[in-house]
């Protein structure tokens, strides 16, 4: 800390103000007002941590407040992004002194596992930092830990010399951040190799000298056959467009074609208005950068990738058209559906493809003043090769004057901003609005405070290593996140998955919606004005952590499932724990639903209020819960079955107004529902491994490397290097809690990805929901947002 | 302290002499708390502190402007509703001794009253804000 206790002081008036020090410490140290402000996962856990398990409020510091003036205690809980460091920076300014800091969670502290380009790399290079508390994310019981220290450190402090006016004496936490180079150092190998060049500089080559991945082998990619349905859409596309069009002939999931960039919006015209079966939904929209490609023949421009859905048959197709490398441009899809206006934006931002046509292209996810795009092959991935982030850098780049956003300006309208820092936008969204009065004339979303660069990320981890990586995309979704990536990992490569491996997915992934949901219902009502209700349902989330802490070892990240099954078997006394939960929730659902439900003032807030109808859902891409909540029965568990839910019984449940309170009924049924799944998993759970046998892709039991070597070696080679995979293509969608999260992979043959596409609900379903409060009062967009149940790293990223 | 030095600060006694000790300490009370507040506080001006607090970030246009304020018409119509409870209340306290003609004089105020509310109500004073059209995509195209 570098500050020395004040001089000695003697006499009368020394134990004077030694006893006014006293008091005011006392009184202070238990009084710390935090500020209500979380940037991602580890704010999940701060929020915990004040409900009643874990009891905030024993230490005095009970009232986390709205705004930094009422507020002494600043904890950064979660990711500095680039974007956001400019709001901490004046939220901490707004706050009255004395302040402290608490850097919660590896990415606060150091930027943890986001070495990339969007993070800040630890919050102490630009504000200063009284306590850190380490874990990703911290335990609730790590923060309590965090504010015991800091009341510590409160007490040490000389305040009464300040308080009256008199020189010396101190008060409040540090006021120097750290910097770069002199007391804080940027080598991510770690302090210590400031001789040793890094790779890539003047004295080393680029590339790692000698890896031996580079030869390994891989059978092909696995080869699924076409079914009737694509066959006959591939003859129609072929007699319609005839040797314009090429259909690709291997493919690990669908139907691939591939045609000219300037075909393409006639294509989907075609497969949208005229085909049989038509495809209502364009599912994704994204680039490849062929730029880096090991085979120097495929070394050209881009790749355009477009996918859509058929609701009536249930199938999907690509289509890739290629782009030359010096100005790529593609015709905007913006008119054929609405929903392409952000994938178009996003391709922009991140690869640098001009969209011909499209209204409005501009940066989305990041800073609309960034230089480069992000996913080119060029561009440097990690944070640490690109010059520091500085406190001058997150005083220079505001973000955009919300009068640019909106059409405001008419008589009496003014311009406000919800958000980033905000109670009801749940995370770092940024809601411009165009108020008349109270009545919302224009709106506007600014998105991508929370992009994590996690798609970048993908191509430098290895397959194995991007798992953790794939908790944080969704962090109230949990395992159910590792399963969307490792079912396309596996319908890559083709790898087998044993029943009770299926089993323990499904189970786990059900337990994670509930999880998920039961956050949804207490924030949404919550945010109508409930308090309560969201205090039980953590202590019933709480019983879902620790039968998730029991199976697997960690609460909201588990990065539990492994590449043909998960990592260890089920422990004893999981089903004693799983029955516990099951046997009582259903009854403590009742509970809520009797405070809620016919509440007149929620049915009268939340009732026709954000009305959307079923056809533009489709169009417009929305999926899961708020999908179902207009009246289509579609889930991809019923509907694509995966993971072996088809061996379950389920019903899909839908409500037919497609209003908040539709969103409301939808999300209920479906914890009823994912609890019937959990019974029967865990009733039947069946005997047998839980990884596949074959040890080609993945990591062996433990059991067995200390048998045969055999599975040493691929124990070996897969948990260093790690494993390659067929070169090829593979999308595979999950109905994750918030809807089809759909990862769409693409190797090289290489050990890490070459694309790592992330198709996330959020980032689709959010797309429609300014149209949905256009008129409405300001505080129906607060009912709409907490029933659209959103979170921000599945949107940005 | 003889009781009857008390005699002055006796509520059910109006008498100025009581109102003016009382504004008195209530002058005194709220001076000591915000001297205090003001010269123990420390003080610390930068730019981004004294800004506006508008969720982070920097707000768009002035706070002073012109804009249609529904809540301030529906304080006003409460103000003066209340005040107008505040006779009834103290007419019921004296309803026996001022008798019918009492009652005639407080009917008729009431009555005013009423199509005072009345005429509010019809001239759409009530409504909150401006007209909310449910609205949804649809209505957007």
């Amino acid at each position: 800390m570098g500050r020395k206790a004040s001089p000695k002081q003697r006499g009368i008036s020394g134990v004077a103000l030694g006893s006014i020090d006293t008091v005011i410490n006392w009184a202070r140290s238990f009084s710390l007002w935090p500020l209500f402000f979380g940037l991602s996962c580890c704010f999940v856990e701060e929020a915990t941590a004040f409900t009643s398990r874990y009891d905030f409020a024993r230490f005095g510091a009970e009232v986390f407040r709205g705004s930094p003036r009422q507020a002494d205690v600043l904890i950064v809980s979660g990711t500095i992004f680039k974007k956001i460091a400019p709001v901490v920076l004046r939220l901490y300014a707004q706050m009255p002194e004395p302040k402290w800091v608490i850097s919660m969670g590896s990415c606060c502290n150091t930027g943890g596992m986001y070495d990339v380009y969007s993070v800040v790399q630890g919050l102490d290079q630009i504000l200063p930092v009284d306590v850190y508390v380490p874990g990703c994310p911290p335990r609730p019981e790590a923060l309590l830990e965090g504010l015991v220290r800091l009341q510590e450190k409160v007490r040490r402090e000389r305040p009464a010399r300040r308080v009256l006016h008199l020189a010396g004496g101190h008060q409040g936490g540090r006021r120097d951040h750290l910097r770069l180079g002199r007391d804080k150092d940027r080598d991510p190998r770690g302090p210590g190799y400031e001789s040793v060049p890094v790779r890539g500089s003047s004295v080393e080559p680029p590339w790692f000298r000698g890896n031996r991945s580079e030869h390994m082998w891989t059978p092909p990619a696995h080869r699924v056959e076409l079914n009737p349905v694509d066959r006959s859409l591939a003859s129609q596309l072929q007699g319609r467009f005839g040797s314009q069009l090429k259909v690709q002939e291997q493919t690990s999931d669908h139907l691939t074609v591939s045609t000219s960039a300037v075909q393409v919006p006639e294509v989907l015209k075609y497969l949208k208005e005229d085909s049989e079966p038509r495809h209502q939904r364009l599912e994704d929209l994204t680039a490849i950068d062929e730029s880096a490609r090991r085979d120097p023949a495929e070394r050209n421009g881009f790749t355009m990738v477009y996918q859509v859905l058929s609701f009536d048959s249930a199938t999907r197709v690509r289509i890739k058209a290629p782009l030359e490398a010096e100005r790529p441009e593609v015709p905007s899809l913006t008119e054929l559906w609405p929903s392409a206006a952000w994938y178009e934006r996003e391709a922009y931002d991140l690869f640098g493809i001009g969209f011909e046509g499209h209204p409005d292209l501009k940066r989305i996810l990041l800073p609309h003043d960034w230089e480069g795009h992000p996913l080119r092959k060029d561009y440097p991935g990690r944070a640490t090769q690109l010059p520091a982030y500085t406190r001058g850098d997150a005083q220079r780049h505001q973000p955009e004057d919300g009068a640019s956003l909106v059409k405001g300006g008419g008589e009496d309208e003014y311009v406000l901003n919800v958000g980033p820092h905000h109670y009801s936008t749940h995370g770092l969204l940024r809601v411009v609005l165009a108020l008349r009065d109270e009545t919302i004339r224009d709106i506007a979303l600014d998105i991508g405070f929370h992009h994590r660069g996690v798609e970048k990320l993908g191509e430098r981890q290895s397959w194995h290593q991007f798992i953790p990586y794939t908790d944080r995309v969704d962090y109230l979704a949990g395992a159910a996140n590792n399963l969307s990536y490792l079912c396309a990992l596996e319908a890559l490569a083709g790898v087998e998955v044993p029943e009770r491996a299926q089993f323990i997915r499904v189970m786990l992934a059900e337990l994670y919606r509930i999880s998920n949901h039961l956050v949804f219902y207490g924030t949404f009502v919550q945010d109508l004005g409930a308090m309560s209700p969201i205090f039980y349902q953590f202590r019933e989330r709480e019983m879902i952590m620790d039968i998730a802490e029991t199976i697997t070892g960690g609460r909201l990240h588990p990065s539990w499932f492994r590449i043909g099954g998960v990592a260890m078997d089920l422990p004893e006394g999981w089903r004693e724990k799983v029955d516990a939960f099951t046997s009582v929730f259903e009854s403590r659902l009742d509970e809520y639903e009797k405070l809620v439900r016919n509440n007149p003032i929620f049915l009268r807030r939340a009732r026709g209020v954000g009305t959307l109808n079923a056809r533009q859902a489709m169009e417009w891409g929305v999926s899961g819960p708020n999908l179902r909540a207009c009246g289509v029965e579609w889930d991809l568990r019923k509907k694509m079955p995966y993971s072996g839910y088809d061996k379950f019984w389920f019903e899909v449940p839908t409500a037919p107004d497609g209003d908040c309170f539709s969103r409301y009924l939808v999300r209920v049924e479906e914890m009823r529902q994912s609890l019937g799944i959990i019974k029967q998993a865990a009733e039947e759970m069946p005997g047998g491994r839980y990884i596949s046998e074959d040890y080609r892709y993945h990591l062996p039991a433990k059991a067995d490397t200390l048998q045969d070597i055999e599975s040493l070696i691929h124990h070996f080679v897969n948990a260093t290097r790690g494993p390659a995979m067929p070169k090829g293509e593979a999308f595979h969608a999950t109905e994750s809690p918030r809807g089809e999260q759909g990862y769409y992979l693409v190797s090289d043959g290489g050990t890490s990805a070459y694309r790592m596409r992330i198709r996330s609900p959020g980032f689709a379903n959010m797309q429609v929901l300014p149209s949905l409060c256009l008129g409405l009062p300001l505080a129906d967009l607060v009912t709409i947002l907490g029933s659209w149940d959103f979170i921000l790293p599945d949107i940005d990223r | 302290m003889q009781p009857e030095t008390l005699e002055i600060f006796r509520p059910w006694e109006p008498g100025l002499l009581s109102m003016v000790i009382y504004v008195c300490l209530v002058t005194g009370l709220l001076t000591v708390m915000l001297a205090m507040a003001w010269w123990l506080g420390e003080k610390r001006h930068a730019r981004d502190k004294d800004m506006a607090y508008e969720c982070g970030l920097k707000p768009s246009g002035k706070a002073s402007f012109r804009f249609p304020a529904s809540f301030y018409l529906v304080a006003v119509f409460f103000l003066i509703f209340d005040i107008e409870g505040a006779f009834i209340f103290q007419w019921a306290i004296g309803a026996k001794p001022l008798g019918v003609s009492g009652w005639v004089q407080i009917s008729f105020f009431v009555f005013v009253l009423l199509m005072s509310l009345f005429y509010v109500w019809a001239k759409g004073g009530l409504t909150w804000g401006e007209r909310h059209p449910r609205s949804n995509v649809e209505s957007r195209e």
